[in-house]
């Protein structure tokens, strides 16, 4: 009697598993975790790191698989695997490597991983494999809390930092003296449940300051018939922020209509914008970027490019003239003047009357001018040696323009006030502009 | 103590290297177990560290399992973390053991500091051995009701895991219920978010099997759940309402915006129940454009897609709202971030030509840029380029022509190519792409040649312009397949226009053996009957030689297509002209490579995977996807227990996958390969060639002599009774010819006679001014002839020159007279060209056509 029973309920158990199974196979299908795993690879292609997300391991094998692909496929944001779909970033050499085998939005994985690398650079004072194996514990803890069943937590560098204390130089002097050298604060992540989760709960400071900078990039393409085809300027609105309490700030420009595109920090609050212009907010503890904007159909660029080629026979002359074709009101600093030479030049022979000039091995050549003098035109001249057999130049350079100035955005953007709600102690307000040449091509 | 057989069943770390340190760290870390010393958390800490990164260099460490089990009774927060880290990672392997850690991870996750219960919670969770899920069902619940949002947080994510562990288990814990509870009245918006998250994956996954879990995951989508999740991130915008309450703005949460993605894509799916839903929802949304985060951006998009598709008017406004956000997004982001976007928005050009149209220089390619955001604007050029913007867009190309990088550059080129198809006017476009020619860079060359050939087979007005300056190109500099093809194709196709193309072609084809590649050998074939067609005299030497080799060829193909052109010369030359020369015809479209039924599913899937591969996802996951979930599994599995034979086991595993993805790629390439064919090969050739498969079984009956080939070429000649050398004599006094005014003649037949027939008269004339006056229209002068019986079957020309094709009939007998005729309007001649059946009779017809012209342009 009783081994009856026992076997039938062995005959359901099993069925009972088949079934389970059958549902497993199902839930595979529809499995909505996005990212199963993410690798971060040297630059030799050696896996520094694993974090593996979701009950299915990830074989590393993947990596080798991805590492062995083409060129022209591995260097692709997407790539799809013989098992799974592969997102990827580079950033100073390090891959940040992530697998899915379920559809998602492949921008979503790609930010995440921009984020990663991001907070990693910031906690890590920069990025390279050195520094990731010498804190790998720092890298798995920041992982655990910025994605969690293959779905991104807090990616807020505020955020993680009060869960995760950076390693800096004074815990590891603590950690000497007092033998204790847990890198996590004490404090709770209070962010989470912070009412804005951008912001620490209640941080004080004893003198408080807060500091506006606008960066401006200005992007601009020069055609071989010397017109400005192409003239942007990129432009961020970088702030600092060390206020006590629970800082309402506002900041208004005195001429916004110039700004388009813009995009901004989920701390700023769309309604005051949308109807006066004003950027009102509260921001963030620390360093953040506010907003950023495009600034488009600018008429000139503070530098001209005037390089010519002319070849025949075999070789070729280069002439190169810098000047300054509208005077931005400052210095204009650190000029450089960058280009690949093409394949088919055997040697160069070339010199300027201002500055230096460099050629690396790659055939790249740099000339770097700093600032235009003011009794002359920096010229870059000199010869380009063809390899035999070619008469002419059919590939031409292009010149890459680096250039800096402080003190002014060029893209006229003026800040006209920064006002608090409630003005605290000691506060100190500070404005600073600089604009440098973003992707500045000169072609020939 | 754990059982030492335990770590034995697991003997050899994957690394060599690693074995004996492992072995000395399980000693060490023994040591350390019991020690409650003074700083022997320091020294575990070394320990830990030292194991945690043999871990995450892949050598084996399960084998110290127990010890790091035992080690991990200590209240440093890091030991902790560290060992979690391990026992996650090895759990799954080791079940038997897992036991232990049970017992340390229930303890902490009643720690007092929250975030050691959370991270136990999540560890436990974690572990994911099917037999431990009753431990599992405890802490879960306490989770859920913890006075901690981290903690809470950690606790949902956590009923996912164990449902995907033991679903089972899950449902009967009444677990679900719970999450919807905590999703509709948590204070916390990321505890929301994760409740949403995993409440779609779990009742989806149940709907199938039971009804509840249907309605639920049905109730997800309706309205009042959908404003809640709406309008509590709304509350942010909203928030200036409260911001002065003080109390009331600090209880007003905000999802991240991960979670705002999650929630998007719910209301992608959502079906609004009027239109002021819709508007609701698109203001609700609209400041989610100017999100910093581009998954944000885009997911808000694809609502506002969605949302607006039977609504026409409103969808156009959708995409000028979406513009300058997306393209902010292209240009400010890294390179990974703007090959995203750029993948979406070639999808919505496709649906709205019109949108970036003005917005052309957004695309135009930074020297710094990766060639995949470089390819990826070039098709974007390609696609938004209209009547207003071709100029500057194909300017902005032909720059790149000249770049450094060869691949853009052949990119670009091609790119120009494409846009030349597009557009009505090619006039500067053709220019353009003959001066590429001139630039001398072989690979320019190459690409420049294949796209005349396909420009030539949309406008063939253009040859004349294309062909002088491709009869410069010496066919030597050209060493790639498809360009040298492509050259081999206008040879043949424009013979008569190319006075050395006999003698080209000869020459391609006295190197046969040299030519490697079997397109090309395919169409010298071609061109070669072409050519023969036109110009037999010139081109027959060739022919011959070219058959002969052909069907000596190793190359199937070849081989067949050389014997059939062979056998179809015998049986009749005519036919033979009909099958390979066919009258050209003009290619009014290229076949497109996706079905607009394709382009609408991948829009339907906007944001997803889909995008970037151009495919809907039907196509990429059905296949690929199932398999490799067991097998990675597998994977996993094997690399835990590392066998002698583990290292082959899973290669061998790796590579059938590989072979099952190849397939599938090669079939992807296949369809790849056959839609371009499709666009760029041309009809007759591969036509023939599936005849000349058809033909092979006649190839193997019937011996296939090549030097008979030859031989049988020579006849030709009388075949096509082409004696050149027997002049016509020209009949002295012609009688009056009488026209048949009814006179018919297909174009087909004209062409054939023209070609079969000797020229039995040319002469000149003089025109006179009034008809060079009225050849301004040559409309007139055709009304004209055929009010004198004499039909024109085709015109061309352009100022000065003109030509016509003339026929006449000889009334009652079927009798045709063919004349070409060439009117140069500034020296004011004509030059007539006469064939006819009846030689005798040409010099009447002659001078009726002489009368018939001179009295044009009279009033």
């Amino acid at each position: 009697m009783e081994e009856a029973s026992g076997r039938r309920s062995k005959l359901t158990i099993r069925s009972e598993r088949e079934r389970e199974r059958e549902r497993e196979r199902e839930r595979e299908q529809y499995r909505s975790s996005m990212l199963q795993c993410i690798f971060l690879l040297s630059d030799s292609g050696e896996v520094i790191l694993e974090k593996q997300l979701t009950g299915h391991r990830v074989d590393r094998s993947i990596c080798a698989w991805f590492w062995d692909q083409a060129d022209s496929l591995k260097s692709l944001p997407v790539i799809a695997s013989p098992t799974h779909y592969l997102f990827q970033i580079v950033r100073d050499g390090i891959t940040f490597l992530a697998c899915t085998q379920v559809e998602m939005p492949p921008l979503m994985a790609i930010e995440f991983l921009c984020r990663v690398a991001d907070v990693l650079s910031d906690y890590l004072g920069g990025l390279n494999e050195d520094l990731v194996k010498d804190n790998f514990i720092i890298v798995y803890e920041l992982l655990d809390e910025m994605i969690d069943n293959g779905f991104p937590l807090t990616t807020e560098p505020n955020i993680l930092r009060e869960m995760i204390a950076p390693p800096n130089l004074v815990s590891k002097m603590l950690s000497v003296v007092t033998g204790n050298a847990s890198n996590v604060s004490d404090t709770l992540p209070s962010g989470t449940g912070s009412c804005v989760p951008w912001r620490p709960t209640d941080p004080k400071y004893s003198s408080n300051e807060v500091y506006v900078d606008l960066v401006e990039e200005m992007d601009a393409i020069v055609n071989r018939d010397g017109e400005l085809v192409k003239c942007e300027i990129y432009g961020q609105v970088q702030m600092s922020s060390q206020l006590t309490g629970f800082p309402d700030l506002t900041l208004s420009f005195a001429n916004p209509s110039v700004l388009e595109d813009m995009r901004f920090h989920p701390c700023v609050r769309f309604r005051p914008w949308e109807s006066h212009q004003v950027l009102s907010f509260v921001p963030p503890d620390g360093q953040f970027k506010l907003m950023s904007y495009r600034v488009k159909k600018l008429k000139n660029t503070p530098l001209y490019v005037k390089p010519q080629i002319t070849s025949d026979s075999g070789a070729c002359r280069v002439s190169v003239l810098v000047g300054i074709r509208s005077d931005p009101g400052k210095t204009i600093e650190s000029i450089t003047l960058s280009f690949q030479l093409p394949h088919c030049v055997s040697s160069a022979d070339l010199s300027s009357n201002h500055g230096t000039v460099t050629i690396l091995s790659n055939k790249t050549c740099t000339w770097t001018i700093g600032r235009i003098p003011s009794d002359k035109t920096p010229c870059l001249s000199g010869t380009l040696a063809l390899e035999t057999g070619l008469e002419r130049l059919h590939v031409y350079p292009t010149f890459k323009v680096g250039f800096k100035i402080m003190g002014i955005a060029l893209s006229g953007l003026r800040i006209e006030k920064l006002d608090l709600k409630t003005i605290p102690p000691r506060l100190y307000k500070g404005f600073r502009a600089q604009t440098r040449a973003g992707e500045f091509d000169v072609r020939l | 103590m754990p059982p030492p057989a335990a770590s034995s069943r697991y003997p050899s770390p994957s690394q060599p290297s690693g074995k004996s340190e492992v072995t000395d760290l399980k000693s060490q870390l023994r040591q350390l177990a019991g020690s409650r010393a003074p700083g022997v958390d320091d020294s575990k800490r070394d320990l830990f560290k030292k194991v945690i990164s043999y871990m995450t260099i892949g050598i084996d460490v399960s084998s110290v399992f127990g010890e790091m089990v035992m080690c991990s009774a200590t209240s440093d927060i890091v030991l902790k973390k560290m060992c979690y880290l391990y026992v996650g990672n090895y759990a799954k392997g080791n079940p038997d053991l897992s036991l232990l850690t049970i017992n340390f991870l229930q303890r902490d996750c009643k720690d007092e500091d929250p975030m050691i219960r959370g991270l136990a919670l999540r560890s436990l969770c974690s572990l994911r051995v099917p037999n431990l899920v009753e431990y599992l069902l405890g802490p879960l619940g306490s989770g859920l009701k913890d006075n901690n949002s981290y903690v809470r947080t950690i606790a949902v994510t956590g009923v996912l895991k164990l449902y995907h562990i033991s679903a089972s288990t899950c449902i009967d814990a009444e677990f679900p219920a719970t999450l919807k509870s905590l999703m509709l009245h948590d204070s916390d918006a990321q505890v929301v978010a994760n409740c949403l998250a995993a409440l779609q994956e779990i009742w989806s996954l149940e709907a199938s099997h039971s009804e509840e879990a249907c309605r639920e995951k049905e109730s997800l989508l309706s309205k009042p759940l959908i404003y809640y999740f709406l309008n509590r991130y709304s509350y942010l915008k909203g928030r200036s309402k409260f911001q002065y309450g003080g109390v009331c703005f600090c209880r007003i949460k905000e999802f991240n915006e991960w979670a705002q993605c999650l929630i998007l894509e719910l209301a992608v799916k959502y079906v609004p129940s009027d239109s002021n839903d819709i508007f609701d929802i698109m203001n609700l949304l609209e400041d989610r454009l100017q999100h910093a985060n581009g998954a944000v951006v885009l997911a808000t998009v694809k609502v506002f897609l969605q949302l607006t598709l039977s609504m026409t008017d409103v969808h156009q406004q959708v995409y000028e709202r979406i513009k300058s956000p997306l393209l902010t997004l292209v240009s400010s982001g890294s390179p990974e971030q703007s090959y995203a976007i750029l993948s979406h928005l070639h999808l919505l050009v496709v649906r709205a030509p019109f949108i970036f149209a003005s917005d052309y220089k957004h695309f135009y390619c930074q020297y710094n840029e990766p060639s995949y955001v470089k390819k990826l604007k070039l098709e974007m050029l390609t696609a938004i380029a209209n009547e207003s913007n071709t100029y500057e867009i194909v300017t902005e190309l032909c720059e790149y022509a000249a770049n450094v990088d060869i691949e853009i550059a052949r990119e670009s080129i091609r790119a120009v190519g494409k846009i030349a198809l597009q557009q009505y006017d090619v006039n500067a476009i053709v220019d353009r792409l003959l001066q590429f020619l001139e630039m001398e860079k072989d690979y320019v060359t190459a690409e420049t040649l294949v796209l005349v050939k396909d420009l030539l087979r949309k406008h063939p007005q253009w040859s004349h312009d294309c062909i002088s300056v491709v009869g410069g190109i010496s066919s030597k500099n050209i060493q790639e397949p498809k360009a040298k093809a492509a050259l081999i194709w206008m040879l043949g196709e424009y013979a008569q226009d190319m006075s050395d193309a006999p003698y080209i072609l000869e020459n391609l084809i006295e190197n046969w053996e040299e030519e490697h590649s079997a397109e090309v050998r395919l169409h010298l074939l071609t061109a070669a009957m072409k050519c023969f067609f036109k110009r037999a005299p010139e081109t027959q030497k060739a022919l011959g030689i070219a058959l002969a080799a052909g069907i000596a060829d190793f190359h199937q193909d070849v081989h067949d297509r050389a014997l059939f052109y062979y056998r179809v010369l015998q049986y009749d030359v005519h036919v033979a002209e009909r099958v390979v020369s066919p009258p050209q015809q003009a290619v009014s479209a290229f076949a497109d490579t996706q079905s607009s039924e394709i382009k609408d599913r991948i829009f339907d899937e906007f944001n997803s995977l889909s995008v970037i591969y151009q495919k809907p996802s039907y196509i990429f996951t059905d296949k690929e996807h199932r398999g490799p979930f067991e097998f990675s599994d597998e994977l996993g599995s094997t690399s835990i227990t590392p066998e002698v034979s583990s290292d082959i086991v899973p290669a061998q595993q790796f590579e059938a996958n590989d072979k099952d993805l190849l397939l599938s790629t090669d079939e992807k390439d296949d369809n790849k390969g056959l839609s371009s064919n499709n666009g760029s090969a041309y009809t007759a050739p591969y036509e023939s060639s599936n005849i000349s498969s058809q033909m092979q079984e006649l190839a193997i009956s019937g011996p296939a002599a090549s030097a008979t080939t030859t031989q049988s070429s020579f006849d030709f000649d009388d075949l096509l009774g082409l004696g050149l050398s027997t002049a016509p004599a020209p009949t002295p006094s012609p009688p009056l010819l009488k026209l048949n005014a009814r006179a018919a003649l297909d174009p087909r037949a004209f062409q054939q006679k023209w070609r079969q027939l000797p020229i039995s008269l040319s002469q000149e004339y003089s025109v006179n001014p009034q008809g060079i006056a009225a050849l301004t229209v040559p409309q007139s002068l055709i009304k004209h002839m055929q009010s004198h019986s004499i039909h024109c079957i085709a015109s061309g020309g352009q100022s000065p020159n003109f030509k016509f094709f003339f026929f006449a009939q000889k009334e009652a007998e079927p009798l045709d007279y063919l004349t070409e005729c060439i009117i140069n309007s500034s020296s004011a001649k004509a030059q007539i060209k006469v064939k006819a059946d009846e030689q005798s009779t040409s010099q009447a017809f002659a001078t009726v056509f002489e009368t018939a012209l001179s009295k044009f342009g009279m009033p």
